[in-house]
């Protein structure tokens, strides 16, 4: 460490944290190995400063504030032996971001050895400053895990495509990378527990890694359905319509990049893909997107969303990720099909495009019959005004009617929705049902070439272990009103 | 030097600008995901800056004041970068707590929007 290095230790903690969050934001999969050999560096150095750092006098803070940091640092010795043991990832170059981070909570840990250690954190301020320090470094080190949890998970991600079909010598990095992944998120669980202060939640059931792949996805797309019911019915407020029809839309996306994969990987049909899916995709993800424009203008901005559907929407997304993304655009075709069955997957998505009718249905009836809808008045007024044109346009000017108040809209206040509104709200769902039942109409199809694939595509026959949809499969004239949860 | 109140009171007022960036940065993402089509993984990376700016605003006082002008800014990327570096002011204390997993999702954006 530089000997000119005049910094407190507060910005050393701080530095620290900025350096983990670049490596978070710069990481790839050709980190890890890397990574991987650095990290219990990085963690001796936190145990080391959280070691140095005056003692908490008795009765000023939890017990399991020690027993934490004991814990993340036994993890992960228990990481390095088995690293050592298992040869990976072997001798090699340090990761330089994480080497900085460990130099600099050594440095921070020699400036309280030499110049603090003594301070008895009697005094409130001090106590204060202490406990942010505690905070800091752990924070670094939730920061840092889930990084290092990044890379080793894409890390994994690349030796299966690369070694598939290969012997278990070449493809070994695959299990040792898992492990790895599974330890650094109980790692970043634990230290993530600190920081959110969630501690007696994480301690009471350790649920390291839950599933991944199509059954992630499966999951992922069950439980956002339950929860956008529950929401909706309890608080069909526009920034929750919003998030919903926001999610609906990325189901349609997403389903049609998944399945798009799977007819050219022989797993979906291609005719019944082309002909049918894709321009039924195309258009239910048009009439969610247009719908969640409308509920967005309706929205203000001290508007909160349900963090439940907030965390489910999130969930979803990060499954969606897992299996079709790649960086910054969509996997190619063969690398989704190395990553999950896309006839199961397919089966999947089938099930979440009959779920969403019903969702559709939801915000139909929301749009119709909700009383409670409002808006805030210069957008509503300016909205009114645009639907009040566009239906002159077809010739059905009435009287000129002023919807909105010119007090409410100087003033921006939350009014009623005005009724040109309401009527165009319910164009919009009615639009968005019809073509979210076409897109169900044409996922039917799923099932049946799911079953009839052409063997040979290098995967099992599919067996979906969820529900399985034995709906009808209704045109778009004959889809029906679903009630209300 | 600064007090409890001063510091919550400017890391709340950092916080609120944070969640409009990434509003703002969701708008965005969504309107160039709109041009594209349907098809664009931009809504999906619109959806996760969508939920990033709830989990801000899930942080701040009810009566937080969140009214004024939008960026100008209208590059996804650096407004993620922006809203990451406002962050860093935010102090990670038990009063603040959400802020780690929210600085986890924003850098986990910028990575994704980063070509």
């Amino acid at each position: 460490m530089n000997r000119q290095d005049v910094r407190s230790v507060g910005e050393l903690l701080l530095d620290a944290d900025f350096t983990t969050r670049q490596v978070l934001m710069d990481v790839t999969s050709e980190d890890a190995p890397a990574m991987l050999r650095t990290w219990a560096e990085v963690v001796q150095s936190a145990s080391e400063l959280w070691a140095t750092l005056p003692q908490p006098v008795r009765g000023a803070t939890s017990p399991i504030d020690g027993a934490t940091m004991a814990r993340l640092e036994s993890m992960s010795q228990a990481m390095h032996r088995t690293q050592v043991r298992q040869g990976w990832p072997g001798d090699g170059p340090a990761d330089e971001g994480l080497l900085h981070v460990a130099e600099t909570l050594t440095r921070a840990a020699d400036l309280i050895g030499r110049r603090g250690g003594h301070i008895r954190p009697t005094d409130p301020k001090v106590r204060a400053d202490l406990d942010a320090a505690r905070m800091r470094i752990m924070h670094t080190l939730y920061v840092g895990a889930h990084g290092v949890g990044v890379a080793a998970r894409e890390h994994v991600r690349d030796v299966e495509l690369s070694t598939r079909g290969k012997s278990s010598r070449e493809s070994r990095g695959v299990p040792r990378g898992q492990d790895a992944s599974n330890r650094l998120a109980a790692f970043e669980q634990l230290a993530g527990a600190y920081v959110g202060n969630r501690f007696a939640r994480a301690a009471q059931g350790e649920q390291v890694r839950g599933p991944y792949g199509t059954e992630r996805l499966q999951q992922a797309l069950i439980g956002w359905d339950i929860q956008a019911h529950r929401t909706l019915a309890a608080s069909p407020t526009a920034a929750n319509l919003l998030l919903a029809s926001r999610t609906q839309a990325g189901i349609a996306t997403a389903a049609g990049a998944i399945l798009h994969a799977g007819a050219r990987t022989g797993h979906v049909d291609t005719d019944a893909y082309e002909h049918r899916l894709a321009p039924t995709l195309d258009a239910t993800q048009v009439a969610w997107t247009h719908v969640a424009s409308r509920w967005a203008e309706m929205t203000s901005p001290a508007d909160r969303t349900d963090l439940d559907l907030v965390h489910a929407a999130g969930e979803l997304r990060a499954a969606v990720r897992e299996v079709a993304h790649d960086k910054t655009t969509w996997a190619r075709p063969d690398v989704m099909a190395g990553r999950v069955d896309l006839g199961e997957a397919a089966q999947h998505l089938q099930q979440a495009l009959s779920s969403a009718v019903d969702v559709a249905c939801v915000l139909s009836d929301v749009a119709a019959q909700d009383a409670n809808l409002t808006g805030p008045a210069r957008a509503m007024s300016h909205r009114a005004n645009a639907d009040i044109d566009r239906t002159a346009d077809r010739g059905q000017r009435g009287e000129d009617v002023v919807w909105v108040t010119p007090g409410d809209v100087y003033a921006n206040r939350t009014v009623a929705i005005p009724e040109p509104v309401r009527a165009g709200l319910v164009d919009a769902t009615d639009t968005l049902v019809q073509t979210a039942g076409n897109a169900m109409s044409a996922a039917a199809c799923l099932d049946r070439v799911s079953q009839d694939r052409p063997s040979g595509s290098g995967q099992e026959p599919t067996t979906s272990r969820g529900r399985r949809h034995e709906g009808p499969t209704l045109m778009a004239q004959e889809v029906p009103r679903a009630a209300r949860p | 030097m600064k007090t409890n109140d001063t510091i919550d009171q400017d890391a709340w007022v950092t916080l609120g600008a944070v969640t409009q960036l990434l509003r703002h940065a969701a708008v965005c993402a969504w309107a160039q995901a709109e041009a594209e089509g349907p098809r664009s993984q931009l809504h999906l990376l619109g959806l996760g800056i969508h939920t990033a700016s709830c989990q801000a605003m899930a942080m701040l006082p009810a009566d937080a004041d969140l009214e004024g002008q939008p960026s100008a800014q209208d590059d996804i990327e650096q407004l993620l970068r922006s809203a990451e570096e406002l962050t860093r002011t935010i102090p990670v204390v038990d009063r603040m707590a959400g802020t780690s997993p929210l600085v986890v999702a924003i850098c986990d954006l910028v990575r994704e929007a980063t070509p």
